[in-house]
């Protein structure tokens, strides 16, 4: 109970710190909140005036603390570019990335679970080598690169999924799972690597252990062993390190978004740092913080579910 | 050494050694000019005799620009990945000796930055610095610091436990002495593993970087940049992908393969 | 520069016949038009600002001008005719205007349109608050009176002889309904062929028939604006068959498109001008001669055949080439290296001495391309050019508002005006003189038109303008850039969908066949 309340408190006290690297780094962005209104009708003295009225002219503190107030009472701001409420454009653009977080790792555990549990079974032969080399592969090229190789193989040549752009799920649910298949296959191929390592170590660690020992002496066949037995035990650990990953799949959704004209938090993070948005910049960058710390979290808590031996931080 | 001469340990480390050859003698034997000169009456031509590897958009030797290119891609990679660690080392070392309250201020800041994507926080550092090869070093460097203080941090918290750390603080020596003569070298191997394994991802946040335009800038040749360019012409010109893309894919796996052999030799409690 | 203030013309698109010639497609004439169908349209950039006064955007306005109609437009010539009026006339002394509204033109609420609602929309273009791109326009209006219900007289304080030009630019002809200006941002209204449905940021625009349009409904049902800006992806949609059609085809594969039986390709001529920049309060680029030998070492021919692809056309002028202002007496400089390495020697930089940042925006790929060809020629005339490749925010901030840079490039669109062309970009106070350029000449010939109410005598002037650019070397002028659609062969009436500006689309006249 300690752990958990102990850990709470650093959670609380991690997302302080995670608003102040955000507003820290934002504000020593380049560019002016001012200037990106005026566009090139700026001119010194409107300038001066509108950072007056924005309160840009303020102590930076002050500023964080307008800030902080604005975000905690619900009131965001609104975005420079689109002019829209920056919260209920987070909220249809979360949406739409949570389809392909989820959409991806479906795929990566897919491939990847099989693939850890054959190279563990046949340790150190050759299909272990073929599976760590297949799993390779995926991580071996940028992920933008296997990206416009799906638009061309499976969109241009194949024509079994859209190139490109988003559907709206609430308008046809299908459509939305189709245009996310392409950019999700690209990312769990990405993050496939990984996964097929913990699982094939896990597996290895299991498969060596007495139960598995008595399982086999009982007569039961090699695969119920395998597949009910050694997998039931190795597929936590394996879940919590696909937890971990979230952090590294939110850097990829930017870059794989923008090729997919799939418009989600990547895509609305790159157009706000693009368009130097400074409002939208600075809740997107703290929502996706937050939100892989709070992934972090429910990891660590599911770890410590799972495992009761870990009490300690 | 016995134990590096495994298929794996063979191949990955042959590899390596090919594309580092590549990237410190090509310099010397081309003129930097090589990369960049340009025939415009050869654009996009495929792979031929005069041109072993195709040309690109502008007609520029491929051969040329992926030699040139390992140069470029791997001096980002090794620079990168050497200031994360210059950096994550005192922080993980002093975090992981000292335990306590220290460990939990660190921890608490480490923590704060692995909740921001590596790619986020280096694309926002370029922005920040703008685009040169010198500031994507700093951003790829800044953005993994947290994840190399992270690993060095629970090396140097098992170590510190050794009975031969106790042994020397009570002999009187100074923390200072201890981490430098006994932590350091004990955890040197895992820094090693995961220096090697960072050095495939580099490459790819390189590639990353230079997609969104905040890398290397042209006409420089890089295998980010070269892949970026192809991305509108895969279609119709596949080698200009397929060059760099062949370059990154071999020595991320070789960088991994020998990550891998080094972690089952030099780490053993991994295996 | 297209994203953010070059959009300025007119909305409304007037019958056929006034549409520039692009290259003719094979069109089935004999096909009568049918109504029905939703458009789908693969959109290159994103829209931002959905306020046709606020936005500067040409890539929001693309999609506007569909929604709104202007009260005067221009014809393939760029000849001022009517719009939402059906007549105008300026007193002689240049100092009234009087407008003829049509009658009964309803808008999209299903009000009709008054002279209320003309006073409404350009008070609201005028005042500052609005923060309209175009609130200069305005400038010398003393009052606008409305005598009946259609009827609008403009009284001005000062003779502003471009003013109806200006307001065939849909930013500043527009008419909104009264009161509408709360809500334009969130639900666009006006009196054109399409009403606004919905918007779902940087993924699509949908628009719906607007029954009641003045000129007759359109035959499309709604027209879906989806906002793809990877140019590969935006064509792979197209060959896939998802999108009817796209605007801006990647310059590389117009000629693979065009060959292609199963798409239609629409090309027309200029889409935009584009020029190199030198900033004029950088230490060398204050002497006359080094602008000059930086001219002499760029062969223009052969970077438009490296950077487009050849789809466009090089030119010494940026006046439009339909324009009767253009001066047609200009060469462009031919490439000479070795002339451009004495000349630079004499003005004091002899062969390394010259260490030049060329700054160059991602938001135009062919900009990076002229820039790794020009880094190859400077290097033969012994100057080392840099490339730092800059976002559109960066590039605006850096080199537009800061001036902090050496060397850039610009494209322009539709600044097919030659007061707002030549004033603003040249003019020592002009709003888009990011150079720092400051020319007594020019300065005092862009004046001097703005009171010249006879059109020769002010084509003349603008051509002792573009003499002075050229022979000063003020910015170095490239080439007229192509302009490109590509579309399913059911797309009908492409020839219609290209406004004289080159640059809005308009698809009012647009059908598809079944």
């Amino acid at each position: 109970m300690t752990y958990i309340l102990n850990r709470l408190l650093s959670v609380i006290l991690t997302l302080f710190l995670i608003t102040i690297v955000t507003f820290g780094v934002t504000n020593i962005l380049p560019g002016d909140v001012a200037m990106m209104i005026m566009g090139t009708q700026s001119n010194p003295e409107a300038l001066e005036g509108l950072r007056q009225s924005l309160g840009l002219n303020d102590p930076l503190i002050v500023q964080y603390g307008r800030w902080i107030g604005g975000m905690l009472t619900g009131d965001w701001g609104t975005s420079l570019i689109f002019k829209q409420p920056i919260a209920e454009l987070l909220l249809q653009k979360a949406a739409a990335s949570a389809v392909i977080v989820v959409m991806s790792m479906t795929i990566a555990l897919a491939l990847a679970v099989p693939l850890g549990v054959w190279a563990a079974v046949h340790r150190d032969k050759w299909q272990d080598t073929t599976s760590s080399t297949t799993a390779l592969l995926g991580v071996s090229l940028p992920d933008f690169f296997w990206g416009i190789v799906m638009i061309l193989v499976f969109a241009r040549w194949l024509g079994w999924f859209p190139s490109s752009g988003f559907v709206d799920p609430a308008e046809d649910f299908l459509g939305t799972l189709r245009h996310a298949f392409l950019p999700s296959l690209a990312l769990g191929l990405g993050l496939m690597a990984h996964l097929t390592r913990m699982t094939r170590s896990t597996m290895t660690g299991i498969l060596n252990q007495e139960f598995i020992r008595v399982a086999r002496a009982k007569g039961l066949s090699e695969r119920t062993v395998i597949w009910r037995y050694a997998l039931a035990n190795a597929i936590g650990p394996v879940i919590t390190i696909a937890g971990l990953q979230i952090g590294y799949l939110f850097g990829s959704i930017i870059v794989m978004e923008f090729l997919f004209s799939y418009t989600g938090m990547g895509w609305l993070t790159y157009q706000a740092l693009l368009n130097r948005d400074l409002p939208l910049i600075q809740a997107t960058v703290f929502v996706v913080a937050a939100v892989v710390m709070l992934t972090n979290l429910a990891v660590d808590l599911l770890y410590v579910a799972i495992d009761p031996r870990i009490r300690l931080g | 050494m016995r134990r590096f001469l495994t298929t794996k340990g063979i191949i990955g480390l042959t590899l390596l050694t090919i594309i580092a050859l590549i990237a410190i003698l090509g310099p010397l034997i081309l003129s930097p000019d090589a990369a960049t000169a340009m025939d415009m009456t050869a654009r996009r031509s495929p792979p031929s005799w005069k041109h072993p590897l195709g040309t690109d958009q502008l007609g520029r030797d491929l051969l040329f620009r992926v030699i040139l290119g390992a140069r470029t891609s791997l001096e980002i990679a090794v620079s990168a990945v050497l200031m994360s660690i210059v950096l994550g080392l005192p922080l993980g070392l002093i975090s992981g000796y000292f335990g306590g309250r220290t460990d939990n201020i660190l921890m608490r800041l480490v923590d704060t930055l692995l909740a921001f994507p590596a790619l986020l926080l280096a694309l926002t550092i370029s922005a920040v610095l703008g685009p040169n090869v010198q500031n994507t070093i700093i951003a790829i460097g800044i953005a993994f610091t947290p994840f190399l203080a992270r690993i060095i941090r629970g090396e140097a918290l098992r170590v510190a436990q050794m009975p031969y750390v106790e042994a020397a603080r009570a002999s009187g020596t100074t923390d200072v002495m201890i981490m430098v003569r006994h932590v350091l070298p004990n955890i040197l191997p895992a820094v090693i593993v995961q220096g090697t394994i960072s050095l495939a991802f580099a490459i790819l946040a390189e590639a990353g970087l230079s997609f969104l335009g905040l890398g290397t800038q042209p006409p420089a040749a890089s295998w980010g940049l070269m892949i970026q360019a192809s991305r509108d012409q895969l279609d119709i010109a596949p080698w200009t992908a397929l060059v760099p893309g062949l370059a990154v894919a071999l020595t991320v796996l070789a960088l991994n393969m020998v990550g891998d052999v080094l972690r089952d030799i030099l780490d053993p409690r991994s295996k | 520069m297209k994203r953010r203030d070059f959009l300025r013309t007119s909305t409304a698109i007037l019958g056929s016949g006034i549409f520039m010639g692009g290259l003719p497609t094979a069109l089935f004439a004999q096909d009568t038009p049918v109504s029905g169908g939703t458009l789908i349209w693969g959109h290159s950039e994103t829209t931002q600002n959905l306020d046709m006064h606020q936005t500067g955007t040409a890539s929001s306005g693309r999609v506007l001008q569909n929604i709104h109609s202007s009260i005067v437009t221009v014809d393939a010539n760029l000849k001022v005719i009517p719009g939402l009026a059906e007549s105008f006339e300026v007193a002689p002394d240049g100092l009234t205007y009087t407008f003829k509204l049509r009658p009964n033109v309803k808008f999209h609420n299903g009000a009709v349109m008054t002279s209320a609602d003309v006073k409404y929309s350009f008070e609201r273009c005028k005042d500052p608050a609005t923060g309209a791109v175009n609130f200069e326009v305005f400038n010398n209006v003393a009052a606008i009176e409305t005598p009946d219900d259609l009827t609008v007289v403009i009284k001005m304080s000062a003779v502003n002889a471009p003013f109806l030009s200006r307001l065939a630019e849909n930013g500043a002809g527009v008419i909104m309904p009264v009161d509408s200006g709360p809500t334009q941002g969130t639900n666009p209204m006006g009196a054109g062929p399409f009403k606004f449905v919905s918007y779902e940021v940087g993924t699509v625009v949908k628009m719906a028939r607007h029954d009641d349009y003045w000129d007759g409904p359109a035959f499309l049902d709604a027209v879906e604006a989806r906002e793809i800006t990877e140019p590969t992806t935006r064509l792979t949609g197209l060959r896939t068959g998802e999108l009817h059609m796209i605007n801006d085809i990647p310059l590389d594969r117009v000629g693979e498109i065009e060959a292609d039986a199963g798409l239609q390709v629409k090309k027309w001529f200029p889409l935009n001008f584009d020029f190199i920049n030198m900033n004029h309060t950088y230490e060398p680029f204050k002497d006359k001669r080094v602008r000059v030998a930086f001219d002499m070492i760029i062969d223009k021919e052969a970077l438009m055949q490296g950077a487009l692809w050849g789809q466009g056309a090089t030119t010494p002028s940026p006046s439009f080439p339909t324009d009767a202002a253009f001066n047609t007496d200009l060469v462009q400089r031919p490439q000479d290296i070795e002339g451009a390495k004495a000349m630079l020697a004499e003005a004091g930089y002899p062969e390394g001495s010259l260490n030049i940042v060329f700054k160059a925006t991602t938001n135009y790929p062919y900009h990076i391309e002229t820039a790794q060809i020009l880094v190859e020629w400077f290097k033969a005339a012994g100057v080392n050019l840099t490339i730092e490749q800059l976002t559109w925010a960066d590039w605006l901030s850096q080199c537009w508002v800061d001036k902090d840079y050496q060397m850039t490039m610009m494209n322009f669109f539709t600044l097919w005006e030659s007061d707002f062309l030549y004033y603003s970009v040249w003019n020592s106070k002009g709003a888009f003189n990011y150079r720092g350029i400051s020319d007594p000449i020019i300065d005092e010939l862009t004046e001097k038109a703005r009171i010249t109410v006879d059109d020769a005598a002010r084509a003349d002037v603008y051509k002792a303008v573009q003499k002075q650019i050229f022979d000063e070397a003020h910015d170095v002028l490239l080439w007229f850039r192509n302009g490109t659609i590509g579309a399913q062969p059911s797309v009908m009436g492409l020839d219609t969908v290209v406004h004289p500006n080159g640059s809005n689309l308009n698809f009012h006249k647009v059908w598809l066949k079944a």
